[in-house]
């Protein structure tokens, strides 16, 4: 069915609640900080991106550590891989507990890829993050509490709907990835206001099953 | 619904695709942010919860995550609040001759000199040192001070009752008592001086002392051998945190009235003074009750039945 919502899968949720000095170190966290880990693998990169961002909004959390594997979940190292490696660290157990809540509750009710062509051959993430958290916002280099609007699709169908939204409302370029990224896609972040944000993702995803529907028009 | 969902819902409608979509998933119950409630988790350590019981100290107050629960951040800013309130007050004028004290003043001249300069606190004024040396009897065994020191509020309310109380030990062991005082922006060390003046074998002030949380009404008692000017705080032997929930008053005229004793038994005063002399009544080590910190922030409830009173 078109842009029915292709919901993400949650792989594995672990805790670490005292984690070794040299292992945060490594993973980009700083040990004064950061003592408790909880660490999540999902079949969505781009949604748990948007779910661990969310996390920052609810709890004393920071993301340390997020990086999408190469080619995505069809092609993971393992059953509990997927496409993503995402951690959570605080200084307190509870905090991260906190955190892990919102960042679930972000994966099964809110961030999701979409069906763009009926059959889940084409697919595309058009989400609009209403308030930018903490993660999100330092990635983007933008102020907390901030709209953006995360687009992602296949490479062919992201450069169209790209210029579609860019041209649908007042909306600014943040960061634009071309493809291939990790996993093959083609990623775009657009800023402006909520309306103008909202507007931009409604036509991506307009523009993305319309060349799912017409790929040679 | 999420807004994303909604608005690629509202997408899909005009797309015109026909089929509906699963109902989603309902979604589960979210607080709004500062309305979410711990519940505090039992104390594990029966010993902690038990040592707990026993003190006013903030043990074993939980936490709430990295923080302080609510209740606990409000009693703090209360008690906080009380200990202000006593450090700012002030003894008012003619209260010393209202309950049968001689007034002195200490060379301040208003609270906030008071506050910021100690040593003006340690010495009578000129009228002060006049009143004294012309109205107080001499020679006696103890001279009592009352002052405000740093709680008026202390002062106020069982500087009277303490001055009492003490005077009667000390006249039940045979010791003369020298002529009431009350003394105005005092400092410890002024009993020095009316010590001096009065020919005092020991001084002894009962003054307000510095607050602390809850406890705005605690009075400490200092006491000295052969009061002088110069005489240092090794010099001297004290009894803090007298108030009803620390050492009440009658059981703290007891103990001070045997300090005195043993002062001018022993000739000395402070770090030299022998205390294991004199035996159970400046209080061993013994049992001590439960002490009960006062609540000053209820929990809603009763915040509502305080607003009626």
């Amino acid at each position: 069915m078109i842009l029915e919502p292709i919901l993400p899968t949650v792989l594995s949720v672990r805790r670490l609640r005292n984690a070794d000095p040299a292992l945060v170190v490594a993973y980009g966290g700083d040990p004064a900080s950061h003592t408790s880990l909880g660490l999540v693998t999902c079949d969505q990169d781009d949604a748990l991106y948007v779910a661990l961002d969310e996390a920052t909004k609810h709890s004393p959390v920071d993301v340390i550590f997020a990086r999408s594997f190469y080619a995505g979940a069809a092609h993971a190292s393992g059953r509990l891989s997927g496409e993503i490696l995402g951690v959570l660290a605080a200084a307190e157990p509870d905090a991260i507990e906190a955190g892990l809540e919102a960042l679930l509750r972000c994966l099964a009710h809110d961030a999701c890829f979409y069906d763009a062509d009926g059959k889940r051959t084409v697919t595309v993430f058009p989400h609009v993050i209403s308030s930018l958290g903490e993660y999100l916002a330092r990635e983007a280099g933008l102020a907390v509490g901030t709209p953006m609007a995360y687009l992602v699709a296949p490479p062919l169908e992201a450069t169209i709907a790209l210029d579609a939204a860019l041209k649908a409302a007042e909306v600014r370029a943040v960061r634009l990835t071309p493809p291939p990224t990790q996993t093959n896609f083609a990623c775009a972040w657009l800023t402006g206001t909520l309306d103008a944000c909202e507007a931009a993702a409604v036509a991506y995803a307009a523009a993305v099953v319309e060349v799912a529907g017409t790929p040679r028009g | 619904m999420s807004r994303t969902r909604q608005l690629i819902a509202a997408l899909r409608d005009e797309l015109g695709s026909g089929d509906p979509l699963p109902p989603a998933p309902p979604l589960p119950p979210i607080p709004a942010p500062p309305a979410r409630v711990y519940t505090p988790r039992p104390e594990p350590s029966a010993f902690a919860a038990q040592a707990a019981r026993h003190t006013t100290a903030l043990v074993g107050i939980g936490h709430v995550g990295t923080r302080y629960a609510t209740d606990v951040v409000l009693q703090f800013q209360a008690e906080l609040a009380v200990a202000h309130a006593a450090v700012g007050a002030e003894l008012p004028e003619g209260w010393a001759e209202q309950q049968g004290f001689i007034g002195v003043r200490s060379r301040v001249t208003s609270h906030r000199e008071f506050l910021l300069r100690p040593d003006l606190g340690r010495r009578l004024d000129e009228d002060s040192l006049a009143v004294v040396r012309s109205r107080a009897r001499k020679p006696v065994d103890v001279q009592l001070v009352v002052a405000d020191g740093l709680s008026a509020v202390a002062c106020l309310q069982t500087g009277k009752l303490l001055h009492d109380l003490v005077a009667r030990e000390c006249a039940a062991r045979g010791l003369s008592v020298g002529t009431p005082i009350a003394a105005r922006f005092a400092r410890v060390w002024l009993e020095d001086e009316i010590g001096q003046e009065t020919q005092a074998k020991v001084a002894m002030i009962l003054l307000g002392e510095r607050p602390g949380l809850g406890t705005g009404d605690g009075l400490s008692a200092y006491v000295v051998y052969d009061p002088r000017i110069g005489k240092t705080d090794g010099d001297r032997n004290m009894i803090s945190n007298i108030h009803p929930r620390g050492i009440p008053p009658d059981e703290a005229a007891a103990r001070l009235a045997a300090l005195a004793a043993a002062m001018i038994e022993q000739r000395v005063s402070g770090v030299t003074l022998d205390l294991g002399r004199l035996g159970e009544v400046t209080g061993g080590r013994g049992y001590r009750a439960p002490q009960v910190r006062q609540k000053l922030v209820g929990e809603r409830g009763e915040r509502g039945e305080r607003g009626e009173r």
